[in-house]
Formats: structure tokens, sequence, C-alpha cells
């Protein structure tokens, strides 16, 4: 699975919507995710991927491509499965 | 008051009061796993500190709002030291909102991680301290009984800990473990800048009788009294450490002559 999917992945089973809604161009808001599930998402993202997200940094994400994006910078490449 | 030989778990203890109160516990000999959320960075500089002390540190990621992540904390702990003495449940998260704007998300975010998390935390710390007994201490707030702006949700899981702290001494006496509480006032940390921003910056805080703000050594302290033998008597009591803000009016100390 690539850092993508596995990011939607967690994101659409904390806030309890269909996988195929969220787009790189999705905002936390169209996918249902208030505060509470940024942090849980942030979290879980952090623990799977072995990585430290600063609240400055994800305060910055203005839609799921970007907290992606993010994400694929910090996973070193020969991590990536 | 010594604690070497004892290990003890601190939730949230990377930054903060948590913090202050592992640095305590390992000064006086104590090995320390160190709990966090999301700041691994502060977690790992705590545990460096911890063992410039001369005591074993160790670091786990645990959320402890989610009970499979407790379970494998514990089941961590288990595997790798087989007990546990001392518990101390510091952990805390909420949303500061007014009572209308509470909803179901921000109540039980607030519950599960300050009040179910030490239930949960005690009864699989207590099967490690079985045969040996031990102390549990969990950190509470003047929140429980004062009514501040922003700050009802985690009053009444504070108000709740409480209860469930009186309740823990009494059942797990007969297994040899003391179970109390540390209600702080506004301590100078991360926590307090959230809810109290506004009236740190207006300079605004009431001041305390004992004439200044209450430090998270000033609460370490206390914490790590109740974990030892001295205060063997005390049990499933809330100890303030308040610098005498909650009897006391600011009025009061406008009068001191020092
Ligand atoms: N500061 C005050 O004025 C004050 C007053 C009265 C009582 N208290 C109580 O004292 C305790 C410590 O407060 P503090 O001011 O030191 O808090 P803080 O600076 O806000 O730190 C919170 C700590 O809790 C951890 N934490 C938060 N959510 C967690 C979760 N879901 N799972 C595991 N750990 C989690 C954090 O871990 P990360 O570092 O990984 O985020 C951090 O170590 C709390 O119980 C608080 O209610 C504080």
């Amino acid at each position: 699975m690539s850092i993508e999917e596995q990011i939607r992945e967690i994101m659409a089973k904390i806030t309890h919507v269909e996988q195929s809604i969220i787009t790189r161009e999705s905002t936390f808001k169209d996918i249902k995710a208030d505060s509470l599930d940024v942090v849980q998402a942030l979290a879980a993202v952090e623990e799977t991927f072995g990585i430290e997200i600063p609240d400055e940094e994800a305060q910055k994400f203005e839609n799921f491509g970007d907290f992606v994006s993010y994400v694929e910078r910090q996973v070193p490449q020969q991590e990536r499965v | 008051m010594s604690f070497e030989g004892k290990l003890a778990l601190v939730t949230g203890g990377g930054r903060g009061i948590g913090r202050a109160i592992g640095l305590k516990l390992a000064a006086q000999g104590a090995d320390i796993i160190v709990n966090f959320f999301r700041r691994r960075d502060a977690a790992e500089q705590t545990a460096k500190d911890i063992e410039a002390l001369g005591v074993r540190a160790e670091v786990v990621r645990a959320n402890v709002g989610d009970p499979a992540k407790i379970d494998e904390m514990f089941d961590m702990i288990g595997d790798k030291f087989g007990h546990l003495d001392i518990l101390i449940s510091n952990a805390a998260s909420g949303v500061g909102r007014p009572v209308m704007d509470i909803d179901v998300k921000a109540w039980e975010w607030t519950m599960d991680i300050n009040t179910r998390a030490c239930l949960l935390c005690s009864q699989r710390a207590a099967r490690l301290m079985e045969g040996r007994g031990g102390k549990i201490v969990s950190l509470s707030s003047l929140g429980s009984f004062l009514v501040w702006p922003t700050y009802a949700v985690v009053g009444v899981s504070k108000a709740a800990l409480e209860a469930l702290t009186r309740y823990l001494a009494v059942e797990l006496a007969p297994r040899g473990i003391c179970v109390n509480a540390v209600g702080a006032s506004f301590v100078q940390t991360e926590a307090l800048k959230f809810y109290f921003e506004e009236q740190l910056a207006l300079g605004n805080l009431p001041i305390t009788p004992a004439g200044r703000m209450v430090t998270t050594e000033d609460v370490a302290n206390v914490v790590a009294f109740l974990c030892s033998e001295e205060a063997f008597m005390i049990r499933g009591q809330t100890i303030i450490v308040d610098g005498g803000f909650s009897i006391g009016s600011a009025a009061f100390s406008l009068g001191r002559k020092d």
C-alpha cells in the first residue's frame, strides 16, 4: 500500500467516511474531520510511519494532499513499500 | 524517601508536570517508564535527563484514551520488567468549550483520556503489583470543584477521577496498594496556556496567598511524598497543592508584609 493509501485508510476509519470520497483536494471539513479527529489521525500516522508531525506543521495542511505530501517527505525513500 | 529498586510508570511523562514527577522519583532512585502520546522528542529528552540521574528510563508511546494501546503498553511492561511499583496517572487532554458547545465526541475524548484511562491503567497496574504492593497517584485539578471558563468537561472528568480514586483506594487496599490524587491549581505548563492564555496575558490570574504560582516541582514533591511509606495512612484523598488559592481570596495576599 502506498503512503497515500495508508493515510486514507486511517482517515476513513476515524471519520467513518468511504475511502473513495477522500481525494488529495479534500479538506478536513470535506472528510468530516473535526480537530479531535485530526489529532487522532496525526497520532495514528505518526505511529504507523515512526515520524513526528509538529502541530505547527499540521496547522498548515489545507487538504488531505498537503497531509500526504508532508508524510511522504518525512518517510525515508527506502522504507516505502 | 528512597525509591531505589522501584519501577514507576508516568503517563504523559514527557513534559510538564509528568516530566517533573519522573525526574523527582528518579532522583530518589526509581526507574521510570515515560509514556507519551505525540511528543516523542520531549519524552526522549526526559528519558535522557532521567538516565543522567543514574537510573533506568524507558519511553513508550500509547494513547491512553485507547484501551487497546493501554493493553499494549502494559503487555510491554509485563514482558520487559514483570512488575510495577508506582503508577502515576498524569496524562490529560480536553476540549475547552462552554457547556452549550460540548458534544458527545468532546465529552468522550476528555473522559476517556482523563478518567477511563486511570481506571484501565490501575487495573493493569494492580496485577503487576501483585504480591509486592504499590502506589497509584493521579493528577487532578481545582477545576473538579471550582468553575472556570471553558473548563467544564475537564472539570467533570477530574471530579470523576477523584471519586474513582476513593473507590480504588478502598478496593485495592487489600492488595497493599495505596491510591491518592493530587489536585493542583494553575501550574505553568502548556496546558495552562491552552486554557487560560487570555487571563495570563492580562496578568489576571488571581494571586495565591503563598505569593507565587505553583510550579511543576511543587506538585512533584507532593506526588513523591504520596508514593513514599510515610504517606501509608493517606488513602483515597485528593491533596490540594495550590498555595492556598482555593481557600484564601486574592485580597488575602494584598495584606502581605514582605
Ligand atoms: N497545568 C496546570 O495548570 C494543571 C493544573 C491542575 C491539574 N493539572 C493536571 O496535571 C496533569 C499534567 O498536566 P500538564 O499541565 O503537565 O499537561 P500538559 O503540559 O498539557 O501535558 C500533557 C501531557 O499528557 C500527555 N497526553 C495527552 N493526551 C494523552 C494521551 N491521549 N495519551 C497519553 N498521554 C497523553 C501529553 O503527552 P505528549 O507530550 O506526547 O503530547 C503530555 O505529556 C494533568 O492531569 C492535568 O490535568 C494541570
